[in-house]
């Protein structure tokens, strides 16, 4: 049976890339220290299968038909689409078909109906993590895309059952494999909007906090507070799936930062695997 | 609320080849859109608020940065200034 290889979070702010010559020289130290750490506890966790749930920055779906969420099938992703990102390394990245499969099957098997892809790019909301990360092996990627970006979304509590259900098809899955999760976004930034610029300190700090608390508060928390902190913030929903399939338990902060040069709450966690 | 053709003019300006047909002849590309006049002119003038009621922020967003327009000064036009 496959087993559960720890649940990772990291922000992903297109400006780490496209303005990091902008960014201060303690920040950068701290970001790229942050990035690192988190692939020293990937690769410490070895997983042969990541499923990275990311939100879609409008590469793959449009107003036609813009999923709840999405997940990816194929046997292979594209890389990311952006001319900003041509450095990635890596125009092709390979999938996990059969574990995909399943989690669909277990997916639709418990009530929820996520929309398959067996084609998906990955935009830099999957990718600047794993580059950064500077991982020698990227596992098989499993996509899990899930809408921050256009309302409405899905609900908060929802996005931890996903997470509840993800670690479930693994726990399920036949074949022996170590499967681990990293989510990608947050935590608090605005883009496009009249705010642009905004980090709000106070409110990524408890939101931190309150991971290693009740659920409950923590839903409360941010349905409350997320209204008025920046559409971006909206990503943490990737945050809850990683704590849902880490069954709220093992949250460990690797470091936060408010970098203004990239306009994000820069935030990068860890749950151990338990 | 959303304007379908804005937002799919936006969606379809990520694409480089549609970003430098736009940049050589804007007209042309644009009459490929059902936009109303209200919004032409909008386009025309930057009207970054009067866009914004219109479309997704981050498709708003990604359409001034193709433009070529500083984040600072799309902020500014956002809030009016």
């Amino acid at each position: 049976m496959a087993s559960f290889a720890g649940a990772f979070a990291s922000s992903h702010g297109p400006l780490l890339v496209r303005e990091w010559e902008s960014v201060p020289a303690q920040q950068k130290e701290r970001l790229t220290g942050a990035f690192r750490e988190l692939g020293k506890r990937m690769r410490a966790a070895a997983p042969d299968v990541l499923v990275v749930v990311s939100p879609d920055h409008w590469s793959n779906f449009f107003l036609d038909n813009y999923p709840a969420v999405c997940i990816g099938v194929g046997a292979m992703s594209e890389g990311p689409p952006e001319a900003w990102m041509k450095a990635f390394p890596g125009r092709e990245l390979a999938g996990h078909a059969d574990f995909a499969s399943h989690l669909l099957n277990e997916s639709l098997k418990a009530g929820f109906e996520p929309a398959m892809s067996h084609r998906l790019k990955l935009d830099h909301g999957s990718c600047i993590p794993l580059w950064r990360m500077e991982l020698e092996r990227v596992p098989a990627l499993v996509p899990m895309l899930v809408n921050s970006i256009e309302p409405p979304m899905p609900s908060l509590s929802r996005c931890v059952e996903w997470g509840r259900l993800v670690r479930k098809a693994i726990e399920t899955y036949p074949g022996n494999l170590r499967i681990g999760i990293l989510a990608t976004g947050g935590l608090s930034h605005s883009i496009g909007e009249p705010t642009m610029g905004a980090i709000h300190e106070e409110f990524d700090r408890e939101t931190i906090r309150l991971f290693s608390g009740s659920e409950r508060a923590l839903i409360e928390y941010l349905s409350e507070e997320l209204p008025s902190r920046g559409n971006g913030s909206e990503e943490v929903r990737n945050w809850l799936v990683a704590h849902g399939a880490a069954l709220g338990r093992g949250f460990e902060l690797v470091d936060y930062l408010p970098v203004p040069a990239v306009i994000v709450g820069c935030g990068f966690a860890a749950w151990r695997a338990q | 609320m959303r304007d379908y053709w804005l937002s799919k003019l936006f969606f379809d300006l990520q694409s480089p080849k549609v970003a430098a047909e736009f940049r050589a002849d804007r007209d042309s590309v644009l009459d490929r859109y059902s936009l109303s006049p209200e919004v032409r002119k909008a386009l025309a003038e930057n009207d970054a608020p009067f866009l914004a009621q219109r479309t997704n922020a981050y498709l708003l967003r990604y359409y001034f940065f193709t433009i070529g327009m500083k984040d600072a000064e799309f902020v500014q036009r956002l809030r009016g200034g």
